[in-house]
């Protein structure tokens, strides 16, 4: 879609050839400066690869180029730090986290958007104030409720649940985009389906959530990501139990913890960003018409 | 509907109510919350010296690393809608670094910026220039956390592009017979059009800037390399160099969860409760002098 | 899309399956002996040492089964005491936070256990009894002690002709000039010695001690502005930075390695003189045996003065709330008072033994390195600092003033200590109940 809106003017004029020289070299300059900031932008990868190639002297030393390739760091790191351990508590995380916001906005948007019922419009006001609202300004609050509530016993403090468990409550950022996205499904659709004898959950199970595919995938991947690279509320709740540290706290650590020069430090930064790119790469297309999607919606 | 508003209430109801209670008491979780009225906002605006820091930390952040963050994205946008091939490398190019989770870019940033080993100040300085001090300098942390700001712009950058790409052709073509250049077109055509995309931008990064915690925090632990044995960031680097990254939400974090004065921390949190609306509120009505809906619904 | 789905049905299944494996690893454990958790600093080598003294009880001891945990601070206790996750025992590093251990009751008071176990108080080092009370209780125990002193290098030494180590700070800054060595770019190559606070060991209470300066009046109030020591020192610290260069300082300890990795500056030889604590001696000992180095008290302002130093050492207490308080206090009592457990902890980490027993039990090792410090430990003028309720606060703040001091961002010195000075004393108030005195 892109080259094609870029390109193809509806009528093709003559034009000078100075004109087309011109063009030509704005083109040629325009290219040069995306390159020049692709070269930037691609730098810090290149450098932390390198790095997390050295050696512990080399690594303490201002050499760009490693000397030997210690490809043993990639294994050292493992046996280093949990690394599988902080690996798995992540995916608790955000798969537990995910498929709860999902399951749980879903229906929150929907009413919001679609059904007809006393205080809609107030409803959405505060969804737009949560939204707006940093975390931080709730934190202490809903610390001291985890940390008095022990339902038998269970001490929510150390563990990711306080982390988990409110996204099953509906967040407001994905209640919103979602929102917005359901405003956009024709009435008629729905009309139709309340003709046939369905019931509102029918209807959303059905007709809302296949149209709204792409919109749903976009709050997926958003709300994956997000708890993926958390770090604030899991520190909060789980600093003082290593055995329940998500890989960017783990990380955050690593060096210190672990005593180890950056060498070892940049392979697990590496190892760190790779589920997320492999993630990117399966599913690219969802991505950026997610992000979009935010913004055009938005 | 109604298990979310359970939620809600739970979430995040109860913890704003309880914030503005517990912001006049003395509170350490170990014993009762005890009412000291108005002690803590006294110490919060008269005593505290490092409250005044955290705040114009973060406003610092606000009023030049969002902007940045802005225009960087628009200016890339801009270019990659115009270049003729070579877009959806360059897109992925540029949008990849915004996946990198929070704590890993940190950690390579610091690492890539270290003034003595790190590659950037090497190669500055076979160039023949002194590289600054960067994260180990107040005067260049935050310039440096900056520059961590734009390498992770992606999400904004293919907001814009996209936005940048919708604008209807036949605008282009009339401004052009007008006998608009470049630069008119830019600023008569492409800017109005796209004008609520970049007020969702501008909102966006003004709430990410209020809460903007995980880069600081990693940036001012690992770069004072002041770690204790135990390894962790402690009380005492947070802010390093000289609290020049000591945003607001850091101190908070102190107070709350290193100090355990939840009280204070509540009090904290009301003050920055009431910036955040202050600040939006700013933005919201400033921002009907330049943004166009043109007609389209939202 | 499908790739997609199945990618995310295999994620489901690896999250639900992380959270069944954490289920039944939390049922199936129950079995008779007392399961004790005990929360200590050491990492690594220093915590294999004490595993083994732990082992040691727990195999006496059937009725009980010790599980250390390592790494541990003090952000890390108080977190987990606020939240009701303490451990049986918990040790710490330091005794900064004792002021909130005791005051909050977040650590029990040892008083009646220590009157019933017929152990006088005088069986501890008056310096070591002080840093483990606050507010009338007795909330913790010393477990080993740690004391400062100067590292030297003797073959650097030997190439600048230097003899021994200095004795006055006059002696000091003249060597480490001496000593200091720059590249051709004008970057520093070996540095002579490096008192930069925030930098590995360098605090300004453990630097003050050098100065004789005090930290409290009578009535607890904070008199840092009103002796010369803390200013002295600070002048001394000024002019030291500036000779360096403070960018030079800055870039050069950017590239050090990590002071508890074996690249520690002092260990590779790019520090000719360092500030460390007894516990480098087996450091070196496990990473560089062939260090041809010595060790000295730290030169100090006041002759009279020499052989003293800071001491501070790791303290142990029962939280709140436990489960087996007796077996803690059980377990807690052999670490800080059996001779043989002391000595042989010390033996293995080189700490200080921390009961006036076993600072002379025949079983310690004797070490020429690690004897100037136990005479630094009974030196009269050795020192401390406060406990107050703010817990590490108290000290951090005042090191936040001396590295804004020496970054050359304080103009005035005199006002800028009388205004600290204040700002502690409200900072006292308010971490102890609110308000602003």
């Amino acid at each position: 879609m892109t080259v094609a809106a870029t390109t193809a003017p509806l009528v093709r004029r003559r034009v000078p050839a100075a004109v087309r020289r011109r063009r030509f070299l704005l083109a040629v300059a325009n290219h040069s400066v995306l390159i020049g900031f692709a070269i930037a932008f691609l730098a810090p990868f290149v450098f932390i690869l390198l790095t997390a190639l050295m050696t512990n002297n080399q690594a303490l030393s201002p050499d760009l180029w490693p000397h030997p390739f210690r490809w043993r760091n990639f294994v050292d790191v493992w046996t280093k730090a949990p690394l599988w351990r902080w690996m798995l508590n992540t995916l608790e995380y955000s798969v537990l986290g995910t498929l709860g916001l999902v399951v749980s906005s879903v229906p929150v948007a929907y009413a919001l958007a679609r059904l007809h019922w006393r205080g809609r419009q107030a409803m959405f006001m505060v969804v737009l104030v949560a939204l707006m609202l940093p975390p931080q300004v709730t934190v202490v609050p809903l610390y001291v409720m985890w940390a008095k509530f022990h339902p038998f016993g269970f001490n929510f403090i150390g563990t990711l649940w306080p982390v988990i468990l409110p996204n099953w409550f509906g967040d407001a950022f994905s209640i919103f985009l979602l929102r917005q996205f359901f405003l956009t499904i024709p009435e008629e659709y729905l009309d139709a389906a309340r003709v046939d004898g369905c019931g509102e959950l029918r209807i959303l199970g059905t007709v809302v959530v296949r149209l709204a595919k792409p919109a749903i995938v976009a709050v997926a991947l958003f709300s994956f990501l997000y708890t993926f690279n958390d770090f604030f509320l899991p520190l909060l709740y789980t600093g003082e139990a290593p055995h329940h540290w998500v890989l960017s706290i783990g990380l955050s650590q690593f060096r210190s913890l672990h005593q180890v020069q950056w060498n070892l430090t940049m392979a697990a930064t590496l190892l760190v960003m790779v589920p997320v790119v492999v993630i990117f790469f399966l599913a690219q297309r969802a991505f950026v018409e997610g992000v979009t999607l935010t913004g055009v919606k938005g | 509907m109604s298990p979310w508003l359970v939620g809600f209430s739970l979430f995040f109801g109860y913890p704003l109510v309880m914030s503005a209670y517990l912001s006049f008491n003395h509170y350490d979780l170990l014993s009762a919350p005890r009412w000291v009225g108005l002690a803590n906002y006294r110490y919060l605006f008269t005593v505290d010296p490092q409250v005044w820091t955290a705040v114009k930390n973060t406003l610092w952040l606000i009023a030049v690393m969002v902007p940045l963050q802005v225009v960087f994205a628009y200016g890339i946008a801009m270019l990659l809608a115009r270049a003729k091939s070579g877009v959806g490398l360059l897109r992925t190019i540029f949008y990849l670094p915004a996946l990198a989770p929070p704590v890993a870019a940190t950690l390579g940033f610091v690492f890539i910026l270290n003034p003595a080993t790190g590659p950037v100040n090497t190669i500055l300085g076979h160039l023949g220039i002194q590289g600054p001090l960067w994260f180990q300098d107040p005067a260049w942390s935050k310039p440096s956390l900056t520059l961590l700001g734009l390498w992770g712009v992606g999400n904004t950058m293919v907001i814009f592009l996209a936005a940048v790409l919708d604008v209807p052709r036949h605008l282009y073509e009339s401004a052009e017979l007008d006998g608009a250049g470049p630069l008119q077109r830019l600023r008569w055509v492409t800017l109005p059009t796209t004008s609520p995309v970049i007020l969702f931008a501008v909102i966006l990064g003004v709430i990410q800037g209020l809460q903007y915690f995980t880069q600081a925090y990693v940036a001012a632990g690992v770069a004072s390399g002041q770690a204790s044995q135990a390894g962790d960031v402690t009380a005492g680097t947070l802010g390093y160099p000289l609290d020049s990254t000591l945003v607001y939400p850091v101190l908070l974090f102190q107070h709350g969860f290193t100090d355990f004065q939840m009280g204070y921390a509540s009090a904290m949190a009301i003050l920055l409760l009431a910036v955040s609306f202050a600040v939006i509120s700013i933005i919201l009505i400033n921002s009907r002098k330049w943004v166009h809906y043109g007609g389209a619904a939202r | 899309m499908s790739r997609t789905r199945a990618v995310l049905a295999l994620l489901v299944l690896c999250a639900l399956g992380v959270a069944a494996v954490g289920a039944t690893a939390a049922t199936a454990k129950k079995s008779a002996p007392t399961k004790l958790t005990v929360w200590v600093g050491w990492s690594a080598r220093e915590l294999s040492v004490f595993k083994k003294v732990a082992a040691e009880y727990d195999k006496a001891h059937p009725n009980v089964t010790v599980d250390v945990v390592g790494s541990i601070n003090d952000d890390k206790i108080v977190a987990a005491i606020r939240a009701g996750n303490a451990p049986d025992v918990a040790s710490s590093f330091n005794s900064y936070d004792v002021g909130i251990y005791c005051g909050t009751g977040g650590w029990i008071d040892l008083s009646s256990k220590l009157k019933s176990a017929g152990i006088p108080l005088g069986t501890f080092p008056a310096a070591t009894n002080y840093y483990t009370q606050f507010g009338g209780k007795k909330c913790a125990l010393p477990l080993l002690a740690d004391d400062y002193g100067l590292y030297y290098n003797k073959d650097l030494f030997k190439a600048a002709g230097i003899s021994g180590p200095p004795k006055t700070i006059a002696q000091l800054t003249t060597y480490a000039k001496k000593l200091t060595k720059f590249n051709s770019d004008g970057s520093i190559k070996v540095l002579g010695f490096d008192p930069f606070i925030g930098f590995y060991e360098n605090t300004p209470e453990r630097w003050v001690t050098a100065w004789g300066a005090n930290w409290l009046d009578s009535s607890n109030h904070s008199i840092l502005g009103k002796q010369p020591g803390w200013s002295n020192w600070m002048k001394w610290l000024k002019s030291y930075v500036n000779w360096v260069g403070y960018n030079k300082l800055v870039k050069f300890q950017a590239g050090l390695g990590d002071e508890f990795s074996a690249s520690n500056a002092f260990e590779v030889g790019k520090l000719a003189m360092n500030y460390d604590g007894e516990w480098r001696v087996a450091f070196i000992q496990a990473e560089h045996p062939k260090l041809n180095y010595g060790t000295a008290p730290m030169p100090v302002a006041n002759p009279k003065l020499y052989g003293s130093g800071y001491i501070n050492g790791t303290i142990i207490g029962i939280p709140k709330n436990g489960k087996h308080e007796a077996e803690a206090w059980d377990l807690v009592k052999y670490l800080t008072t059996n001779t043989h457990a002391l000595a042989e902890l010390s033996n293995g980490l080189r700490n200080v033994p921390s009961t006036s027993a076993s600072l002379t039990s025949k079983e310690l090792t004797p070490d020429a390195h690690f004897a100037t410090f136990l005479k630094i430990f009974g030196n009269k003028y050795s020192s401390t600092s406060p406990i107050t309720a703010a817990g590490v606060s108290y000290t951090n703040a005042v090191q936040n003033f001396a590295t804004k001091w020496q970054a050359g961002k304080v103009s005035n010195l005199g006002s800028g200590l009388a205004k600290l000075d204040s700002q502690l004393d409200a900072m006292v108030k308010q971490a102890g109940g609110g308000g602003v005195p």
